[in-house]
């Protein structure tokens, strides 16, 4: 059994009051269990508020680059498992798609239009496939430094804006 | 006529005083227990610069001796080695006792807890789930068999040398919430102070349990949630790279 | 009798902790996410190695056999069907792994249950549909996957 001062302004005996000098605070001790005191220890824990993060969280290279890695991934597959999904349905139902059909959706756009679904593919690849070599760099053990990060970082982003460019408007 | 000096003097003084004021506005981080419905809020102290050591942890202490006293927060050694001070300043996790304050006083200091962390007032975290999470690594000497000579443990200079920049982790958590995969996954994925550690021990030449504690890292979770973001790293305030550290786990793991 | 510290509680009852997920039933995690008294250290899951070490060193192999493979059509111009179905299975390995890495960091297993083995499974399903519609390109497609993006490019 544990026995746990408790401050409580409560009112006090006027002849305790006598004894005791102003400003001091009257103590009382409660009877308590080690098991009484878990149970509150877990009922303050659920009041507790999650400190915030994303939104106050200085933005560094460090974890910009690597979310624009996980955005580009996620956005490079999901087009990879679009077009080969759709060509396997067409193999096992009766849709009529190859790559005659896929072309044609796209021939018939606007200049502006192809160009913009060309940067929207060059750019995020240039960038992964940068940041995955710069990825298994880091694998190896090299470039692990703060100043190796940032170095190897800018040569990502100066080799993603000009192979980006290359890809969506010379070839 | 005493009295008429004095009051000059006081004058003269406060004109003096007023005059040369830099107000910096530091804006805060507050939640009470005592009042949990209350969602947590900014609140925002202007501390003259020039009556301010150089600090953050300067500047804190004096808005709570000053200005607030319920303003709460942890602080020890003042001096950067004791780790109780972390929290994030400026949008970094940093320790407040040895973060300079920006002296352009037309900005202002946005001071908050650890990112992601269960507040237990104010700009304390609990930190109970770290601590637990260190203590599951094993971090002490562990031998099988007794040394040679039935004293010591022998350890060579260059073996010696393997711990520097591992051992002097302070565990001020600064670079574990600063780590989104933390973030994410803090009860199950461990964070880059307790595998910095982890390391610590796998690298020492006189432990003798690196099997069992290599296994303890083999699941998806433990090790495997670090993407080698870097956050780590970045904002270690005594300079330490844990980033490094776990790469170099992920190697010694890779062809077990 | 006015209370403070320990014994304040809020007026209303005490609030579930916000659960993640606002149109699915998340399991409720321990308050605080600690497990035990605060003496009692963590405790991780039975060893796996083939969730820990090999996947990783498999994930590895893939991607470093898949660099050169990428680079080549864009240096040579042209595509080899071989080199062009091995590199469409590494991708879509690749691919499978990246997407399994993203749903256990943001549908993890302890906090979305039977979500998390829906996700997984959607995307093993998904993968499998790929893979057969990899194979499908190879055969009708003269360069294969190259072959595709070369005419796209083009249009």
């Amino acid at each position: 059994m544990l026995f746990l001062a408790r401050q409580s302004i409560r009112s006090v005996p006027r002849l305790n009051l006598a004894r005791v000098a102003v400003g001091m605070r009257q103590l009382t001790t409660v009877k308590t269990t080690s098991q009484e005191e878990q149970n509150i220890l877990v009922a303050q824990r659920k009041n507790r508020p999650s400190s915030p993060h994303l939104q106050i969280y200085q933005p560094q290279l460090t974890w910009i680059l690597s979310s624009f890695h996980r955005i580009t991934g996620v956005g490079l597959a999901a087009g990879f498992y679009a077009v080969t999904c759709t060509f396997a349905l067409s193999s096992l139902t009766g849709l009529q798609f190859d790559t005659a059909t896929l072309v044609s959706l796209v021939a018939g756009l606007p200049v502006a239009a192809k160009v913009a679904l060309k940067a929207a593919a060059s750019f995020p690849f240039a960038f992964h496939v940068a940041n995955g070599f710069r990825h298994l760099v880091w694998d190896f053990g090299h470039e692990l430094t703060i100043k190796g990060v940032y170095r190897t970082g800018y040569v990502v982003l100066g080799f993603t804006a000009l192979i980006g460019t290359y890809l969506t408007f010379f070839l | 006529m005493f009295k008429s000096i004095i009051r000059l003097q006081g004058t003269r003084g406060m004109a003096t005083q007023a005059a040369a004021q830099r107000l910096k506005s530091f804006k805060i981080y507050r939640w009470s227990p005592d009042t949990p419905d209350k969602k947590p809020h900014m609140q925002e102290y202007k501390v003259d610069l020039n009556q301010c050591g150089p600090m953050v942890l300067d500047a804190i202490i004096k808005i709570k001796n000053e200005q607030d006293a319920t303003l709460t927060f942890r602080r020890s050694c003042r001096e950067g080695i004791c780790g109780s001070c972390a929290m994030n300043i400026g949008g970094q996790n940093t320790l407040a006792c040895l973060c300079k304050i920006d002296q352009d006083e037309s900005k202002e200091l946005k001071i908050y807890p650890l990112p992601h962390m269960y507040i237990v007032r104010d700009l304390v975290p609990d930190l109970t789930h770290f601590y637990k999470q260190y203590k599951s690594i094993q971090p002490y000497l562990q031998t099988k068999s007794k040394p040679a000579d039935g004293k010591e443990n022998f350890q060579s200079v260059e073996d010696r040398k393997k711990l520097d920049g591992l051992y002097e982790c302070i565990l001020c958590a600064c670079c574990s919430t600063s780590c989104p995969s933390y973030w994410w996954n803090q009860q199950e994925y461990l964070g880059p102070a307790v595998l910095m550690q982890a390391y610590r021990w796998l690298v020492d030449s006189r432990d003798q349990a690196g099997k069992a504690r290599k296994e303890m890292l083999q699941n998806s979770m433990s090790l495997y949630r670090c993407h080698t973001i870097m956050n780590c790293a970045r904002t270690c305030p005594k300079g330490l790279n844990p980033g490094r550290a776990i790469a170099e786990i992920k190697k010694q793991l890779a062809f077990d | 009798m006015l209370k403070i510290g320990l014994r304040a509680k809020p007026t209303t009852s005490i609030r579930p902790l916000a659960s993640r997920g606002l149109f699915i039933k998340t399991i409720p995690q321990p308050p605080g996410n600690i497990v035990g008294t605060v003496n009692d250290a963590y405790v991780p899951p039975p060893p796996t190695k083939s969730h820990g070490s090999w996947h990783w060193t498999g994930e590895k192999i893939v991607t470093i056999g898949m660099a050169p493979l990428v680079l080549t059509p864009f240096v040579t111009g042209t595509a080899y069907p071989l080199a062009d179905s091995i590199m469409g299975t590494l991708l879509l390995y690749h691919c499978y792994a990246g997407f399994e890495s993203c749903i256990i960091d943001y549908i993890p297993l302890r906090v979305y249950g039977i979500w998390h083995k829906a996700a997984m499974g959607l995307l093993g399903l998904g993968t499998l549909i790929a893979g057969y519609g990899i194979y499908v390109i190879e055969k009708t497609e003269q360069e294969g996957l190259v072959g595709i993006v070369k005419k796209l490019w083009t249009a």
